[in-house]
């Protein structure tokens, strides 16, 4: 690598492009198998709306990111002469730690507990989730993170 | 952020996590639906289209089509409140009556109800079903039309919380922001998903047969 290769590029290039390209290409892959398998089972159902909804399922993702991929900015991950540090900014909103999640574990605990030793368990499950779920999904709006 | 000062930068726009997150498990609840989809063609042909058919004879199908228009309508009014977080606009800036000038709030509210409706309308559904004798237990049709569209009513009631803890969110918020929009456009996701399942379903399970 010399020196010379880094900086802006000068052609352009396409954000997310090989992401959208990988998941519609599946798509190619799942109609031939999906028609194919039809063909030789005499449609039989299971398999046959298994295999066209395998369609849906990358061509959901795959749709999604090449709209996606119009909106955005060029990322650095899509220029091979990128440098790390051009991945630097903001990226979302991300929790440094909670203790929410385990309050949801317990409470998910007694709900499949419930299914094994007795339905009343469930209730409590239910109860603890409710708490916990307000906790969550509130933590970033309550109390010192209140905007 | 510290860096603004000293070397401004022009502001990215880069994909959200959220959204990209939500899309991908998105894509797997096609997956769980694809199961139920799939149990439910098993059943015909497993127990024959008679079965299929006597189990027909119950269902409502003008009833369920008006519950499903409603269904598809509160999608709409979802994604206006969808436009209304994007310009970043929480509440309305005219009167109740002037709905041109609703914002998220007052969209998402109208959503719950219609969403609220529909489940209503399936359990009054259900009920009637019971009445005449269609149970998840005394019958193979019954447990295939219980489990698909029950576990899509629970998929709904999901949809259902998650509006309210947008608003909880949105009215918590002094400054309604990109915190709380990326919240409301996720859940708007969830629920354009449930409701195009929903039009797959009711396809598949009270058109179809007439075919």
């Amino acid at each position: 690598m010399n020196a010379t290769s880094h900086g802006p590029r000068t052609e352009p290039y396409k954000p997310m492009r090989i992401e959208a390209i990988f998941f519609l290409g599946l798509i190619g892959f799942f109609v031939p198998m999906f028609v194919l398998y039809g063909l030789w089972s005499g449609w039989e159902p299971v398999g046959s709306t298994a295999l066209a909804l395998v369609v849906g399922l990358w061509g959901m993702v795959g749709f999604y990111l090449m709209i996606l991929s119009r909106r955005i900015d060029p990322r650095p991950e899509d220029d091979p002469m990128a440098d790390v540090a051009d991945a630097a900014g903001e990226y979302g909103t991300f929790s440094p730690w909670s203790w929410w999640p385990l309050v949801l574990g317990v409470a998910v605990s007694f709900v499949f507990l419930g299914a094994a030793v007795g339905w009343w368990l469930l209730g409590i499950g239910a109860g603890i989730a409710l708490v916990g779920l307000v906790g969550h999904v509130l933590e970033f709006s309550r109390n010192h993170h209140a905007h | 952020m510290s860096s603004a000062t000293s070397t401004p930068h022009l502001a990215v726009n880069r994909p959200n996590l959220t959204q990209v997150g939500t899309i991908v498990w998105l894509s797997s609840e096609l997956m769980f639906f694809a199961g139920l989809f799939a149990m439910y063609f098993t059943h015909r042909s497993v127990a024959g289209p008679e079965v299929w058919n006597e189990g027909y004879e119950f269902l409502n199908i003008t009833f369920s089509g008006i519950n499903t228009v409603i269904l598809v309508l509160s999608s709409v009014t979802c994604q206006l409140g969808v436009w209304a977080a994007e310009r970043f606009q929480p509440v309305r800036t005219g009167s109740l009556f002037q709905v041109s000038k609703w914002g998220m709030q007052e969209w998402f509210i109208l959503t719950y109800l219609m969403g609220a409706t529909f489940i209503a309308g399936q359990v009054f559904e259900y009920a009637e079903l019971a009445h005449m004798g269609l149970t998840l237990q005394n019958s193979t049709y019954g447990s295939v039309f219980y489990l698909a569209t029950g576990f899509h009513g629970l998929h709904v009631i999901g949809g259902l919380i998650a509006f309210l803890f947008v608003l909880l969110r949105s009215f918590s918020a002094h400054r309604f922001g990109e915190h709380e929009a990326t919240t409301a456009l996720v859940v708007s996701y969830y629920w354009h998903f449930v409701d195009a399942v929903w039009i797959v379903l009711f396809g598949v399970i009270y058109l179809l047969p007439m075919l």
